[in-house]
């Protein structure tokens, strides 16, 4: 029972944050070519926290993969640069709730950070310059209150979850 | 429990008080201060290579190109360079309906700056992106990249960020 409930919420969980993706690549908020400041991070973060690890990073993958073959962009040079965002960002994400220091609005900020770092390290290797770092200050500086704003969004729903899941048994 | 979100929430307001200070004063100082001098030439580069394919050099007021290797179904041979419209046109890697898309640059010897005008690509960010003088242009989806350098130094195709 528990299995499956898990698995029906993985998929919910998964089919919004492929729209969150969607959406996001469909407004322009930043001035930089191919980049995102990542709100479709926030399933992952909550993920992370309600499950696993491993489930988020799961998850991530197939939204990034699903999201660039639903748009047409699979293997295209924006491809690389969300896929590399979003796995050092679950990453640093699984990492930084490990170490238990911060709570998760200080995860969710230095998935953040990490998800506009990778960004930018697929960046460099498909211009094939270091030009790219020019973009690095700006993207950072966004990613802070965007980190914010998934941080508090995930923490809203960690807590309606908690006394949720005790409600349930 | 509840201590421990204390200690976490303060840790928290902590951390990204101290990210906003660093990664702020680095933002200001790029903003304002980094691109300041005047460049001496910009590079056009196409793809990952770092040959570029023009090269607009600001003080001795001229254009040095080499052919872009395109494939035989396209008519023009590219660059294009205007003189007269102070354009340069490339074949970028963003297609419509199969076909590869033109990108046109415009340059300005008096200002020392350059910027593209025409483009396509979903989103058109570095087209919007206006003039720059020192700040690198990259439009990714056509894998066109404009950097600019302080010195020319024409046997070393050294690149600045």
């Amino acid at each position: 029972m528990d299995k499956i409930r898990k698995l029906t919420l993985l998929a919910n969980f998964l089919a919004i944050a492929i729209v969150l993706n969607i959406i996001e690549s469909a407004i322009n908020v930043i001035p930089v070519p191919g980049a995102k400041l990542g709100f479709a991070n926030v399933v992952t973060l909550i993920i992370i926290y309600v499950y696993s690890f491993k489930d988020g990073m799961l998850l991530t993958i197939s939204r990034v993969l699903l999201v660039s073959v639903l748009s047409g962009k699979l293997l295209g040079p924006i491809f690389y640069m969300s896929l590399s965002g979003a796995v050092v960002a679950t990453l640093a994400m699984g990492f930084f709730k490990k170490t238990n220091f911060f709570g998760m609005t200080g995860v969710s900020v230095l998935g953040s950070i990490f998800h506009t770092i990778g960004q930018i390290i697929a960046g460099i290797f498909v211009i094939g310059s270091i030009a790219v770092v020019a973009y690095l200050p700006i993207m950072l500086f966004l990613s802070i209150p965007a980190g914010v704003l998934t941080g508090i969004i995930a923490k809203k729903f960690y807590d309606i979850w908690e006394t949720w899941h005790e409600a349930l048994g | 429990m509840q201590n421990r979100n204390k200690t976490q929430n303060r840790r928290d307001i902590i951390l990204v008080s101290i990210l906003l200070v660093i990664i702020g004063s680095v933002f200001v100082y790029f903003n304002f201060f980094a691109y300041n001098q005047d460049s001496a030439v910009a590079h056009i580069y196409y793809g990952n290579s770092n040959d570029p394919i023009a090269s607009i050099d600001f003080v001795n007021q001229e254009i040095k190109y080499r052919k872009q290797d395109v494939p035989n179904d396209y008519d023009d041979i590219y660059p294009i360079i205007d003189t007269d419209n102070r354009t340069i046109t490339l074949l970028g890697d963003y297609r419509v309906d199969g076909r590869r898309q033109i990108v046109v640059i415009q340059y300005n010897f008096g200002a020392k700056s350059v910027k593209i005008i025409q483009e396509s690509s979903p989103n058109n960010i570095c087209s919007l992106e206006g003039t720059s003088t020192g700040k690198p242009l990259i439009c990714l989806p056509n894998r066109i990249r404009i950097e600019f350098e302080k010195t020319y130094d024409e046997n070393e195709p050294d690149f600045t960020v």
